[in-house]
């Protein structure tokens, strides 16, 4: 008997997440264990006339590669890959893992070398992305190693996974449309302010964004979600930045990372542990060093750190920055291979001024300033 | 612990089989729960230099996907024709988990399917029979297969890798010396017209003058071991006997016994299957007629597992395919059907070329 929420899960993100339409060409991508998911994405992206298409990987496979490959093999893109990239209407890529550390013995500069391998598909993907012509939708599906990073047994995490994509409401989507409403009285709001300053523990910083585009993200890209984005402008970074998360990069953890920038760039990295590889992404190319974005986590279903960043940029009550490649339609003009995120707890004592006006303490919005975002209660 | 035959299969199946060169874009292609030897292919077609690109199926989806409406069946979408056009090599690994997997679905509509990919597989085997691309299709021991070999997997696998020589100390040399004694077999038939296989109930005279016999020595299949070519279809004559029961598409076939006339199968009988082999003859106008003969050479395969792609490779039999010929061996016969037939040579066959004994007892002299 397959899990009801899983079926849940699949009609969400075809239905609501990705709106496909007949004859579209899907493509899901996700480990071979997240099997369950895909076949229900299949059959539901059959429903809605859509022809899916699904790109299962598998264990050892990735590591495999790597281990053996040389320069020459690390930088080669393969021809199918743009040219996919180029033909599909919609992506959905399934997070999911037989062991997160599957890649702790390679050298990390190998793996930095096939993302830089990749820049062309990526810009291809954020530039369809931008013109609205690609839909895409990242995801994750529960398994044991997710759920042993973030201490928890299978079924807690399976609860934890569902109810952060409120999966255990009687009508998600709804709740999600509702969510998208709040989210872009936030937005509005935060449109037209010039500086963003943020202020916790060990953490001053302030972030130019006038002109920026804010983002609400509302279940259509991420899924879970419940986030609101933008693009610091390239050059005015400043200040110094405690992370309250580990930042965790191909399997491998940077405790305690603590950035300070000037004019825009990282000039100074230090981290508890994990140091070699923080200074290793960040010098990966020119924009590594760069804040490609600046958001607000807003889904208050989801309340712990799990080690997995497509939940830990959502704690509601947080703040996340990432170092590397912008989304131009927030006006990012930072182009990198890295796109790596790093989460900052604002819930107790956290604050954030824009233009000097405090809007955000303790993790909530000023009720003066913006709709309360948690989630329907059952 | 993987089982470290899984390694030495992908040494073979790169490093021979698909001889990966640096460069090589090499589409590794096959059911995801294969996934140890996905990875150690991977890891040899990355050793060698060459890049590999995975293409890993989910049966349950493939199912699924059968599923949709006729449109959405038919469809064959960009990724479709990259992934078909892109790969300098390709290998397709058969490992099912349920050989019934597709049963749920109507044959129909997996015909309908294979009918809407034609351009692809045609194009695909256009430029294999050109040498443009490298192709090998690897079986791979599952309990599915041991289940239909009516075997334990642990026997099944010991039977799977002893025919491909998996655990020789040098398994290529291995297959390189039997690419040798098969292109003496192949010197010895080359200068043959009239073939005359004698054995126990069964004696047919086929033509092959003027065709070209080929050396399935490991390269596009694996396991292997035969030489095979196309007959003159319009000159068959004589009976043959099955020596093993057999299925074909999910039916099973006891006592075949076919009469030929100026290359057409005239009378036919079974003790098991009578009725479906008459449908299957009559399937299409070259389907009565033969597409190959051909000699199993590996020694190393002594029993029929009901897989015709082990018992037509057994050392010392001879076998013969109702239906499509191969272009590459001369062959002209079309059909839909490729049915093999195979028969026993061991206790007291004899291959007579142009009247000569060629050989005996399923060896060659």
């Amino acid at each position: 008997m397959i899990d009801p929420r899983i079926q849940g899960l699949a009609r969400v993100i075809c239905e609501y997440s990705l709106d496909l339409k007949p004859d579209q060409l899907v493509l899901i991508e996700g480990p071979a264990l997240a099997e369950p998911l895909m076949l229900e994405m299949v059959k539901a992206a059959l429903s809605l006339g859509a022809i899916p298409r699904v790109r299962p990987s598998t264990a050892g496979a990735q590591a495999a590669f790597l281990e053996r490959a040389d320069d020459d093999q690390l930088a080669f893109l393969a021809p199918t890959m743009l040219a996919e990239m180029a033909a599909i209407d919609a992506r959905i890529a399934i997070h999911a893992a037989w062991n997160t550390r599957e890649l702790s013995s390679v050298d990390p500069s190998k793996i930095a070398a096939t993302q830089s391998a990749r820049r062309p598909v990526l810009d291809l993907y954020m530039r369809r992305s931008a013109e609205g012509t690609l839909r895409w939708c990242v995801t994750a599906f529960p398994c044991d190693a997710f759920a042993q990073d973030a201490d928890m047994s299978l079924d807690a995490y399976e609860d934890f996974v569902y109810r952060a994509g409120w999966l255990h409401l009687a009508d998600p989507v709804a709740a999600w449309r509702e969510f998208a409403g709040k989210l872009q009285q936030v937005v509005e709001k935060l449109s037209g302010f010039r500086e963003m300053r943020v202020v916790s523990e060990h953490t001053d910083i302030t972030l130019g964004v006038a002109g920026r585009r804010w983002i609400p993200c509302h279940g259509d890209r991420n899924f879970p979600d419940g986030e609101v984005f933008t693009a610091p402008i390239e050059t005015e970074t400043r200040g110094d930045v405690r992370f309250s998360y580990p930042a965790i990069f191909g399997g491998r953890e940077v405790d305690d990372v603590r950035l300070r920038f000037e004019g825009g760039r990282v000039v100074k990295s230090e981290a508890a542990a994990g140091g070699d590889l923080l200074r290793e992404m960040l010098a990966m190319d020119e924009g590594a060093s760069i804040l490609g974005e600046f958001a607000i986590g807003a889904n208050y279903a989801v309340d712990r750190y799990s080690k997995q960043i497509l939940f830990d940029e959502k704690i509601g009550g947080t703040c996340h920055m990432a170092v590397g490649a912008g989304y131009p339609e927030s006006g990012s003009t930072n182009t990198s291979a890295l796109h790596w995120d790093m989460v900052c707890d604002l819930r107790s004592g956290g604050e954030i001024h824009a233009d000097g006006e405090l809007i955000y303490r303790d993790g909530r919005f000023l009720p003066e300033f913006a709709p309360d975002l948690a989630p329907p209660a059952v | 612990m993987a089982d470290p035959r899984l390694q030495s299969l992908a040494a073979i199946i790169c490093g021979y089989s698909l001889d990966v060169q640096r460069g090589d874009l090499v589409k590794v292609s096959g059911p995801a729960t294969s996934h140890e030897f996905i990875a150690a292919v991977i890891g040899e077609i990355t050793r060698l230099g060459g890049n590999p690109l995975l293409r890993a199926g989910l049966p349950r989806i493939e199912a699924a996907l059968l599923q949709g409406s006729d449109a959405q069946l038919t469809t064959v979408t960009e990724i479709d024709r990259i992934d078909s056009e892109s790969p300098d090599k390709t290998l397709t690994i058969w490992a099912d988990t349920n050989t019934r997997y597709m049963s749920g679905v109507a044959p129909e509509r997996q015909a309908m399917w294979s009918r809407s990919r034609r351009s692809l597989t045609d194009r695909f085997f256009e430029r294999l029979a050109a040498g443009e691309i490298g192709w090998c299709g690897v079986t791979l021991p599952t309990q599915a297969h041991a289940q239909d070999a009516g075997m334990s997997l642990a026997e099944y696998e010991d039977f799977v890798f002893g025919a491909g020589h998996v655990s020789d100390p040098d398994p290529i040399a291995f297959w390189r010396e039997q690419s040798a004694r098969q292109a003496t077999a192949i010197e010895r038939l080359a200068r043959v017209s009239e073939l005359r296989i004698v054995a126990e109930d069964t004696d047919l005279t086929l033509d092959v003058g003027g065709r070209t016999w080929l050396n399935a020595d490991g390269r596009e299949n694996f396991p292997d071991g035969e030489v095979f070519t196309s007959p003159v279809h319009e000159a068959t004559r004589g009976h043959i006997s099955f020596s093993f029961d057999a299925t074909y598409q999910g039916h099973e076939f006891a006592g075949v016994r076919l009469w030929f006339e100026q290359g057409r199968v005239v009378r036919h009988e079974a003790s098991r299957g009578a009725e479906f082999l008459g449908g299957m003859l009559d399937m299409d106008e070259g389907a009565r007629l033969l597409g190959e003969v051909a000699f199993g050479m590996n020694d190393e395969i002594q029993r029929g597992t009901r897989n015709v792609a082990f018992d037509e490779k057994i050392g010392g039999t001879c076998h013969v395919a109702l239906g499509a010929a191969f272009p590459e061996a001369g062959g002209t016969n079309r059909s839909s059907l490729h049915w093999d037939i195979v028969c026993d040579l061991r206790h007291g066959g004899e291959v007579y070329g142009d009247g000569e004994l060629i050989a005996k007892d399923g060896r060659f002299l």
